[in-house]
């Protein structure tokens, strides 16, 4: 139906490039320096930069720390209910952070104190007991990169506020590891089971039976290898990271998890996790609270022991943080980039904006300004078992109605299967997932990784193992054999029975009932 | 190698692959498919009743080709009891619209459906090809989009219709939910993934083909030798939109369901109540008695523009100034007849 220009064969349908800056090239807010910057039409000086962007820092972060955090309270009475804990990727936007934290929150050293006002920032009780930088080094999850943890340290060492705790992405396929923090491991693993069957889009979930000498890197390459997509790939890595952030943020009793996503890398992740059918969480995107047990908040879902994941540089654009980090003399490490991950959706996302902000300088944060304008429509109980995010019910449902894939119309297709004689016991996965992350298990694509490989009519079934985070959500499935023999349940959450049905011709037939004039007349 | 065989029947001989779902497929299989996941989307948003006089905006083009087909055979194989009327707007573009309605004037013999045709000439007393002489070339599909949404309305009042279903296939809807995104368009963003849009005293508007997708609408048309003309406007610097088109493209080449994907985000969220709030609430057109959120409707504000000869007039606020700085309008100013909801009974006759 759209019939509008296509600027790729019509010069007439590119709009002429805005010039760079308003007015003049002096700081519009010294007006007395020649400029140094331009941030979105507006000329700065060097000057004039640094306390802008420590303003915008502060102005997101310092309201989220408590509960009294209100605007116009005095800043001292400042105190957080935990510890602190930073993510950091290497990047620039999180070296910046990680040096306006230190400046503006950690150092408190006696000679500054004894300058400035009563309220000056500098004389800030102690915000958290303890800062900790989380690093999570992903080197192991593809082959021929290279391991940063010692660089890293290096740079957090300069810092003496910072504790350096480093983690490895395999941890999350590593039971020993997560049994540092309660979880109690299984006798046997927990193993993926992914039908190659195109009619379906089941998961199951069944106790792996040959997978104990298997190490943790080896169940992470074989879980990212079975996904069928590299946006499949690309978003896992960043949902095992994310999730072993702040599996380490709680362990280390911390309230605060703050990142350095900057504006543009927020719009990047808006667009991208919106295009992956992540439209539920568009909320989580900018800010969330997390428990690792069932959501059980109050209306505001603030959960007591919670952590806050906060972005702090969520108005400063990457062009700011690397001025910044260029400025302030920063050593930034830098990321290790991924192989193929061109080929994803987030990469493409971030190719779209990042060229679309060169004619449009505002378009990231009109993203962003739309997007925090944005609730999810329903309330929902449910948290997806892998990106542990408030997830939809129904989604098989809604995914089967618009995208028939059989004509066969079994009640209950998709059900909790136990067949004791052949096959160990399987839970359908797919209720306890949300859409997005059902569908990065399951969509395919003809340019896929594993597209091929599952093609093969020889195999029916793909079984891979899963992180071991997810084992404990599955209360019903997981209530058995522990290695010490109990039997007790893995965690006192996990309400949610997956079932779910199909819809059979008949059901159909009752909700169209109205249409049909020969049953009516009946 | 020997032929693979259609993934869902296991019978015939596999002719295509599903772009929504990679399946291999035969031919009857895929109708069979594409025709009840349409028919899933219209029980599933019960978006009629028996007895309903349902208006098919119809261009010629695609979509509303296969649109005119499928509705014509659901209605019948599922016996909804609906009154489908084809209504098709011409613009007035010179080269453009010619074929195509020759299509329309076809759709009409073939599906025995009443037909009405209704020029922007005939109810705004401008073609767009006199616009684009005033306007150039720049704004004018603002001009071509507001008054097409009125005429649609308009037209399907003078059929007596209560409902209009258009061709919006998925890849519009998922290309419309990231364009109102990124220019911070939060009323529209809230309302465009709605497969059935309502204004207080308008007619309904549905998207049956909200899921379906584009590639598969033009594989409909191919194995049922549907003929259409695809016919791209040539007016059409709308530069933000065709970023959006080439970028979604992009995407679904990555991961085919990115297009079905965005669209269950756009269902997924909503505008926060603190920001409905703000939003203008609706009214009507103190000139011509069309929905509108503010005293004059868009149409009649770029209506006046063009014939005052201030054609910004009704796209920047600096050319709304200046047409209020000229003072009120003439008497003798050329108006869109008032709007008259619609009424059991048609008010003209259709061809």
């Amino acid at each position: 139906m759209s019939s509008c220009g296509n600027p790729n064969v019509e010069a007439d349908a590119l709009m002429d490039r805005k010039p760079k800056f308003d007015r003049s090239k002096v700081c519009v807010k010294c007006k007395t320096n020649p400029g140094h910057i331009v941030i979105r039409h507006a000329v700065y000086c060097r000057d004039c930069f640094f306390p802008l962007v420590t303003s915008k820092f502060r102005k997101v972060l310092t309201p989220v720390i408590n509960e009294n955090a209100a605007p116009g309270l005095r800043i001292r009475s400042l105190r957080a209910a935990g510890n602190l804990t930073v993510g950091f990727s290497g990047g620039s936007a999180s070296t910046v952070l990680l040096d306006l934290v230190a400046q503006n929150y950690l150092q408190l050293d006696s000679e500054a104190s004894t300058k400035g006002g009563k309220d000056h920032p500098r004389k800030y009780e102690v915000i958290w007991p303890e800062a900790n930088l989380c690093y999570v080094e992903i080197s192991n999850a593809f082959q021929g990169m290279r391991d940063r943890t010692e660089e890293i340290r290096q740079v957090v060492n300069k810092y003496d506020a910072f504790k350096f705790v480093p983690l490895r992405i395999e941890d999350a396929f590593d039971p020993d590891w997560w049994s540092k923090f309660g979880y109690r491991p299984l006798a046997s693993e927990l193993e993926l089971g992914l039908s190659c069957d195109t009619t379906t889009d089941d998961i199951f979930v069944s106790h792996s039976q040959s997978s104990s000498n298997s190490t943790p890197v080896s169940r992470l390459r074989a879980f990212l290898s079975s996904l069928p997509t590299q946006t499949a790939i690309l978003s896992s890595v960043q949902a095992i990271v994310r999730v072993l952030l702040l599996s380490m943020a709680r362990a280390t009793g911390s309230s605060h998890l703050v990142l350095g996503t900057t504006l543009s890398s927020l719009s990047i992740s808006l667009i991208s996790g919106i295009a992956q059918g992540g439209g539920f969480t568009v909320r989580e995107e900018v800010q969330e609270e997390w428990s690792p047990a069932a959501v059980e908040g109050d209306q505001s879902g603030v959960r007591k022991g919670s952590v806050r994941v906060v972005r702090p540089l969520r108005d400063i654009g990457i062009k700011e943080c690397a001025a910044w980090a260029w400025w302030a003399k920063l050593k930034v490490v830098g990321r290790e980039k991924i192989p193929h991950a061109n080929q994803g959706i987030g990469a493409l996302t971030k190719d779209f904006i990042v060229g679309l902000e060169r004619d449009y300088p505002s378009t990231v944060s009109t993203i962003a300004r739309t997007c925090g304008k944005l609730a999810p429509k329903d309330t929902s109980r449910l948290r997806c078992v892998l990106c542990q995010r408030p997830a939809q019910p129904g989604v098989q449902e809604w995914k089967s109605r618009i995208s028939l894939r059989s004509f066969t119309e079994t009640a209950d297709h998709i059900q909790l299967l136990a067949d004791a004689e052949s096959k160990p016991a399987r839970l359908a996965l797919a209720p306890a997932l949300c859409y997005a992350c059902h569908t990065t298990l399951t969509s395919r694509s003809s340019r896929g990784v594993a597209a091929n490989q599952r093609n093969d009519a020889s195999l029916n079934q793909t079984s891979v193992p899963l992180p071991v985070w997810i084992a404990p959500f599955l209360k019903d499935f997981t209530r058995h054999d522990h290695v010490d023999g109990s039997s007790s349940d893995v965690v006192s959450s996990g309400e949610e029975v997956f079932r779910s049905r199909k819809l059979t011709t008949d059901d159909m037939r009752k909700e169209i009932g109205e249409f049909l004039i020969e049953e009516q007349a009946m | 190698m020997a032929p693979r065989t259609c993934m869902l029947c296991d019978k015939n001989r596999a002719m295509l692959k599903r772009p929504k779902t990679g399946q291999q497929i035969c031919k009857d299989c895929f109708f069979v498919v594409f025709e009840t996941e349409v028919h899933n989307t219209i029980t599933e948003s019960e978006l009629f009743k028996p007895g309903d006089r349902v208006a098919i905006g119809a261009s010629g083009g695609k979509d509303s080709t296969v649109l005119a087909y499928v509705m014509k055979t659901l209605n019948e194989r599922y016996k909804y009891g609906l009154n489908l009327f084809l209504l098709s707007i011409d613009e007035g573009i010179t080269g453009y619209r010619d074929d195509s309605l020759e299509t329309v004037k076809r759709n009409q013999q073939q599906y025995d459906m009443p037909l009405k045709i209704l020029s922007y000439d005939e109810l705004y007393g401008w073609t767009m090809d006199a616009i684009v002489d005033q306007v150039g070339r720049k704004n004018n599909c603002t001009f071509c989009g507001v008054f097409r949404r009125q005429a649609l309305d308009r037209g399907a009042a003078m059929l007596g219709v209560d409902h209009i279903v258009t061709g919006h296939n998925a890849d519009d809807i998922a290309e419309t939910v990231l364009m109102n995104i990124m220019r911070g368009d939060i009323a529209r963003l809230g309302r465009c993934t709605s497969i059935c849009t309502q204004g207080e005293d308008t007619i309904k508007r549905s998207k049956p083909f909200k899921y379906a997708y584009e590639k598969e609408i033009v594989m409909y048309a191919y194995f049922k030798k549907l003929d259409y003309f695809s016919t791209e406007c040539i007016y059409s610097p709308d530069a933000y939109r065709g970023h959006a088109r080439v970028f979604l493209k992009d995407l679904e080449a990555a991961r085919p369901s990115a297009i079905i994907d965005i669209i269950h985000s756009g269902e997924a969220f909503e505008i926060r109540d603190e920001v409905k709030a703000t939003q203008k609430s609706q009214q009507v057109c103190k000139r011509c008695g069309y929905m509108s959120s503010n005293e004059l409707c868009k149409a009649c504000t770029l209506l006046e523009g063009l014939e005052r000869g201030m054609a910004s007039a009704g796209i920047t606020d600096r050319g709304r100034k200046k047409l209020e700085a000229e003072g009120p309008a003439p008497d003798n100013l050329r108006t869109i007849p008032f709007y008259k909801p619609p009424s059991a009974s048609p008010t003209v006759a259709v061809e």
